[in-house]
């Protein structure tokens, strides 16, 4: 037995047992949107094999909160109703945690656009994972929310690693590599192009890239390590520009050529774009003098041009950054 | 993949050594094995070459070496193609231990013959259409191999600067080059060459130095680019690499020294840019010539001392193996450089001594 305020730990074994607790209670779980990716391509594993993956670019000012009241041999609910994705991860994560026969309501208060790659969907499958572990007071690992994740729907990205630099197969819900630390500091002026069509990620075709652009995604997987090592926001930049780039060849976006034009005529750091949506993202150097006003100018220029759903945000810089 | 295959994937590794505070060098106990290695996964990826399959290459060198490693732990067949005058019996004796088969094809001009090389080689396809040929000389594939070194040199260092190598095939340069490039868009690159070797406009003809330079022009060197070439005779490269082992330990062979040569001064006289040198292979196998005194004093010339700086020439022609010269290539197509040429504009500092 254990003493009492002496914090007990129960792991899993593969069966989901997490060792007896009386009931569940309301738990809260939060997850951030992405704006894109930094880099994605094909990669090497540990297994020798080449694997999808991406180093996703975190928006952590558009955020969904997922609220779970369990009930026993109740059915699963969801509010707003048509969240199937999310529906299934609470089934799932409940299953793994040994609660069979709870089911509840889970309420998704998102403030996440949808359909234009902020990663929403992976952003409340996440939140009500980490809502349910919340509600059976168990902390999860990063690893086994992906893999619960991947299990509701399919692919994912790595939102659940918050500022932490993973490159993560987002169809095997797995990190291929842990960068060792965050991402550098980084301000971003994201926008969308003007199109309304949304976007069905899995529904776009794989695309095959050459053997030049699988041996130049080494290259790029090195300067991303090297950028998390230095901090060093200007190699992560062309990382993304070059990305992006490559991207380009396969899904073409329109709009690119000015928006690259924009952030070269600003002596920006690089260029992202959510490869399978219609983000944008104009990166900067939070740490050089004038950033700020930088980043104002270019909102409003990209405004002017008929462009989207403005937002600047930052990525591990100290300061406030206003919109 | 197999035990022994990592094996081959570690030994293809390089080791980096800091030559001076901007300057490191990538040292390769034998760097083909990473295009050779590259180019046989890919033949097997793609079905070209099937299991027990045969593999024949021209060659005369390292890249024999690598593929013979390949092949024996692969259970491949392997033909190298060479010429009388480049075969040295102790490396044959060893290629043939490994499995291989070489072929000595009969070279009276001294100049490796590689037409004649090619001709072999061809027949042979004709004749054994499956048999898979890497073409390391104009297969894309040699320069997209050195992905793997410019990935390692990235996580290493970061930042380059400067790229200075040996060309021969022009896939390491390239490759890497191009490679870094893509990530420093200002990375000058710099192409060490050596006299009477056509890679860049020198007329053909019987050069001391081997495994540097070539007598016939793959298109896996791409001129445009290199922004400086400098042609190291074969004496200061002997100098620099013994050089490289009395001050650093490091043995390699003259093509190292040849490439620590010009990759030295250029750090030297440039002490922001981080530099990187590739040194390709080690020195055992120059035991016998470049690392011993008495065949070193048998050489006109011998002994030298290290030059500081290159001649820098304007009208680009061969030199003696005492001498290192340098151009400003400038990123330029071969062909404009040899236009520029035809109208020369005086030039009057080079040293000049038929080479005998």
């Amino acid at each position: 037995m254990a003493s009492p305020g002496v914090p007990q730990r129960t792991r899993s074994n593969n069966e989901g047992e997490y060792g007896p607790r009386p009931q569940l209670q309301v738990g809260i779980g939060r997850a951030i949107a992405h704006h894109g990716e930094l880099l994605q391509g094909v990669f090497e594993g540990d297994d020798d094999h080449l694997h999808r993956g991406l180093v996703t670019l975190p928006l952590p000012i558009q955020q969904v909160i997922a609220t779970f009241w369990p009930r026993q041999d109740d059915p699963i609910r969801t509010r707003p109703r048509n969240r199937p994705k999310a529906a299934r991860a609470v089934a799932l994560t409940l299953k793994h945690l040994g609660f069979e026969h709870w089911g509840g309501d889970l309420t998704i208060e998102s403030g996440i656009s949808i359909g234009y790659g902020y990663g929403s969907s992976t952003a409340d499958v996440v939140a009500a994972i980490r809502a349910i572990a919340a509600a059976s007071s168990v902390v999860l690992c990063r690893s086994t929310i992906c893999r619960l994740a991947i299990a509701a729907e399919e692919a994912s990205d790595a939102i659940v690693y918050g500022d932490q630099a993973v490159l993560f197969a987002h169809r095997e819900g797995t990190c291929l590599e842990h960068f060792g630390g965050a991402l550098p500091p980084l301000l971003v002026v994201g926008f969308r192009d003007g199109s309304s069509a949304q976007i069905d990620t899995l529904r776009l075709p794989r695309v095959q890239y050459s053997s030049e652009e699988i041996q130049l995604f080494k290259v790029l997987r090195a300067l991303v390590f090297r950028s998390v090592r230095e901090q060093n926001p200007h190699m992560l930049g062309r990382v993304a520009t070059t990305s992006a780039e490559i991207s380009q060849r396969h899904l073409p976006k329109p709009h690119w050529e000015a928006v690259s034009r924009l952030a070269a005529e600003l002596g920006a750091l690089g260029v992202q774009v959510a490869h399978s949506g219609t983000l944008f993202g104009i990166l900067l150097d939070p740490d050089k003098s004038g950033a700020a006003a930088t980043a104002a100018r270019l909102a409003k220029t990209v405004k002017r041009e008929g462009f989207k759903d403005v937002q600047t945000f930052a990525l591990n810089a100290e300061g406030t950054w206003l919109p | 993949m197999s035990g022994a295959g990592d094996y081959l994937r570690i030994f293809e590794t390089p080791r980096f050594a800091r030559l001076a505070p901007n300057l490191y060098a990538a040292c390769f106990s034998l760097m083909k094995l990473m295009p050779a290695r590259f180019m046989v996964d890919r033949a097997e990826a793609s079905g070209h070459l099937k299991r027990g399959g045969s593999i024949i290459e021209t060659t005369s060198g390292t890249f024999g070496m690598a593929m013979a490693m390949i092949a024996a732990e692969r259970s491949y067949d392997l033909k190298l193609v060479t010429s009388t005058s480049l075969t040295d019996p102790k490396f044959t004796r060893r290629l043939e231990r490994l499995g291989a088969t070489v072929i000595a094809i009969d070279d009276p001009t001294g100049d490796g013959n590689q037409r004649g090389r090619l001709d072999y080689l061809q027949q042979t396809l004709q004749q054994n259409p499956e048999t898979y040929w890497p073409r390391q000389y104009d297969s894309p594939e040699n320069r997209l191999a050195y992905a793997r070194l410019a990935e390692m040199v990235i996580r290493s260092f970061g930042q380059i600067d400067c790229l200075v190598g040996c060309v021969g095939t022009g896939g390491s340069l390239c490759g890497t080059g191009g490679f870094l490039r893509e990530m420093f868009p200002h990375l000058r690159m710099i192409g060490v060459d050596t006299h009477r070797s056509v890679l860049f406009g020198q007329p053909v003809g019987k050069r001391l130095l081997r495994g540097l330079g070539n007598s016939v022009l793959p298109a896996n060197v791409r001129h445009e680019m290199v922004d400086e070439v400098h042609w190291v005779g074969a004496l200061p490269a002997y100098a620099m690499a013994h050089a490289l082992f009395r001050h650093h330990g490091i043995f390699m062979g003259p093509t190292s020294g040849a490439a620590a040569l010009v990759a030295s001064w250029f750090a030297y006289n440039n002490p922001d840019a981080a530099t990187i040198v590739i040194m390709p292979d080690e020195g055992h196998r120059h035991a016998d010539t470049a690392y011993d005194d008495q065949w070193l004093a048998s050489l006109s010339g011998w002994t030298v001392s290290i030059p500081a700086e290159p001649t820098r020439i304007e009208q680009i022609r061969p030199a003696d193996e005492t001498t290192w010269t340098s151009f400003a290539w400038n990123r330029q197509t071969l062909d404009a450089v040899l236009a520029s040429q035809a109208h020369p504009k005086t030039d009057s500092t080079l040293p000049v001594k038929p080479d005998a």
